[in-house]
């Protein structure tokens, strides 16, 4: 199996006021190695849950994976150890945070943090760690020295540059990018991509890229992954999600989309919200928005159904389709 | 595009940094003029209590000298001192036993600095740990220290001090622990308090992402982040340091005569207040410049330090 992240069957709840939010409901999601997976979904689809669950830092007491399994590289994270998370964070699986601003220790030069990082997980000495800095400053496009300088000396975009050196310095196996371009504007974006592009093509690192924009994903993902109230309810190659797309939530989501060909006047937004996470429906989580929906969707939860490899959670491919099984 | 040049080494690079900050936080320091000479003064203080034995001999101002007890400011006497009369001029004046009252008062301050430093530190290592475990762990751990804190905080501070002497017994460590121990409680707050307020940013769930154990996060990457607010506590709690030291030996529970200290001092002289006020005076204008200057440098440094205070 070539698979470097399997994830079966997770969920994770977080805890409040003896209300249970159900952030991610029974997911299942493989990765293979070198390829770019976009995360698609709106505000508390449960993206950045996810990905966080996957370096397994679910914060207690709040929040809990309360069952199923992730699975890198044939290891199980969630029976890893402290000691060997910390080595399997920052080093195989890194993470590039949303916030630039934020995502940088302001009393620490930025050289610090990366020669930090490169210290702890390599074992290379101080002055090597300094140099290690330096070379993935460069990579990215800012002068090595500038290491010595402080997070509030750089603009935005060249902060979102130093996060990412800081989360590639180990070159790791898997990128999680949650949002790494919706705090920059678009221009800046632009040059923070490419240079994402570049370097993952250049190391064959694998990337969870998570994000609002389906054009980000139609640009920089080899396969997509639809996230609606926890699950993921459509997921195939890019190629087969944006040409056909399936599922009800994700046509709505192209449906709100200005196209530059047709002259519609008005876009066409999904109507109403997305679920309570503490009182999900009975039936299909997306049941009450969905334009298709037939009296089976307010009762029995759908299955997967599998077209060539193209999944979808949906009834309306019930009949017709082969079942993918090992979910409920 | 730089301030520096390239061809700088790193140490030349990183000292000219250092310098630059400095430079920054002077001009800062420097625009409250009351705090310059504050902190002026605490450097004299500082010097004279290290350098005390340059002035005055350690015996001299604790042998007794009945004949020459009671002299005004700037009178002069023969004092009998190593098997020999040394002609003396007593420049504050001598105490009931006719010991020298500045050379009293220059010893006396080694003695209070060498408290209000090391009960600081004592305090600040006590409760800086505790409070940056509460307030990074949180939960149970966190009840239990705040609980505590609580507890020593509702007994007022005198008398909590004054308990820990009276039960350990009177010497100069059991007074460092009471005073560290009634100081050690403020740190626990404002070092808990700050450390929540840093948690929870991206950049220690990032540091965490990145592999960081939670040793480091806390030393390396949320301490940093608060050395301002915990470097003006500590030199406000300098000067209340000296203050409690002096107010317990006043009380008899600190250094003891013939130990020159500042408030042992005033305790022996408070019976002679009508008949020789300078006597008392001295010592008690000693402590209030001290405290005084601590006070009033760590508000400076407040200000230069903590830019949410900026006016």
């Amino acid at each position: 199996m070539d698979n470097l992240l399997e994830i079966r069957d997770l969920a994770v709840h977080y805890y409040s006021n003896r209300k249970v939010v159900e952030a991610v409901n029974h997911l299942s999601l493989d990765m293979k190695k070198g390829t770019v997976l976009g995360l698609v979904g709106e505000t508390g689809a449960g993206k950045t849950t996810l990905a966080l669950s996957i370096v397994n830092m679910i914060r207690g007491p709040q929040g809990k994976i309360v069952q199923g399994s992730l699975r890198f590289n044939g290891k199980d994270i969630l029976a890893m150890g402290r000691q060997e998370l910390r080595g399997l964070r920052g080093k195989d699986i890194a993470m590039i945070f949303q916030d630039p601003m934020t995502a940088l220790n302001p009393v620490l030069p930025v050289g610090d943090q990366i020669a930090e990082t490169v210290i702890r997980h390599e074992g290379l000495t101080r002055a090597q760690g300094w140099k290690k800095a330096e070379e993935m400053l460069e990579t990215v496009g800012i002068p090595g020295i500038r290491s010595r300088e402080y997070p509030h000396q750089f603009s935005g975009g060249m902060k979102q540059r130093v996060v990412i050196a800081l989360a590639l310095a180990c070159n790791p196996v898997l990128l999680l990018a949650d949002e790494p371009t919706t705090a920059l504007d678009v221009t800046i974006q632009a040059q923070v991509l490419d240079l994402m592009r570049k370097l993952i093509r250049e190391n064959g690192t694998s990337v969870l890229f998570i994000t609002h924009s389906l054009g980000l994903v139609a640009e920089n993902c080899d396969e997509v992954a639809t996230m609606y109230a926890g699950e993921i309810v459509e997921y195939g190659t890019v190629d087969q999600v944006f040409g056909r797309p399936l599922h009800p939530y994700t046509r709505g989501l192209f449906g709100s989309l200005p196209r530059l060909r047709d002259s519609q006047r008005r876009l066409t937004p999904i109507p109403g919200l997305m679920p309570d996470p503490t009182a999900l429906p009975r039936g299909c989580y997306f049941a009450p928005r969905c334009p298709d929906k037939m009296p089976v969707c307010g009762e029995i939860h759908p299955r997967d159904h599998l077209f060539e490899g193209h999944r979808v959670k949906c009834h309306l491919y019930g009949g017709n389709g082969r079942e993918a099984g090992n979910e409920r | 595009m730089h301030a520096f040049d390239t061809s700088g080494s790193n140490l030349s690079r990183s000292l000219r940094r250092i310098a630059r900050n400095f430079g920054q936080f002077w001009r800062r320091f420097s625009r409250n003029k009351l705090a310059t000479a504050s902190l002026a003064f605490v450097i004299l203080v500082a010097l004279v209590s290290v350098f005390a034995d340059l002035f005055y001999n350690y015996d001299f101002v604790t042998a007794n000298s009945l004949e020459n007890a009671f002299l005004k400011p700037g009178e002069s006497g023969v004092v009998y001192f190593q098997d020999r009369d040394v002609e003396h001029r007593f420049l504050l004046g001598s105490d009931n036993y006719g010991r020298d009252i500045l050379g009293r008062i220059v010893h006396g301050a080694r003695v209070s600095l060498i408290i209000g430093f090391v009960a600081v530190a004592f305090a600040l290592s006590l409760g800086g740990t505790l409070g940056a475990m509460a307030g990074y762990k949180g939960g149970r751990m966190d009840t239990l220290i705040m609980r505590v804190t609580d507890i020593l905080l509702s007994i007022p501070m005198i008398m909590l001090s004054i308990a820990i002497v009276a039960a350990l017994g009177n010497s100069f460590f059991n007074l460092l622990l009471a005073i560290s121990i009634t100081l050690a409680p403020r740190y626990i707050r404002i070092v808990r308090a700050s450390v929540i307020t840093v948690k929870d940013q991206e950049f220690v769930e990032a540091a965490r992402c990145l592999g960081a154990s939670d040793l480091r996060i806390v030393f390396r990457h949320i301490l940093i982040n608060i050395t301002a607010p915990i470097i003006v506590q500590s030199t406000l709690n300098v000067g209340t340091a000296i203050l409690w030291t002096s107010f317990l030996s006043f009380l008899g529970l600190g250094i003891m005569p013939p130990k020159p200290e500042w408030g042992n001092m005033l305790a022996e002289a408070r019976e002679f207040i009508q008949y020789a006020p300078h006597t008392l005076f001295a010592p008690g204008i000693a402590i209030l410049l001290t405290v005084l200057a601590y006070n009033l440098m760590g508000d400076g440094l407040r200000d230069a330090l903590d830019p949410k205070l900026k006016r």
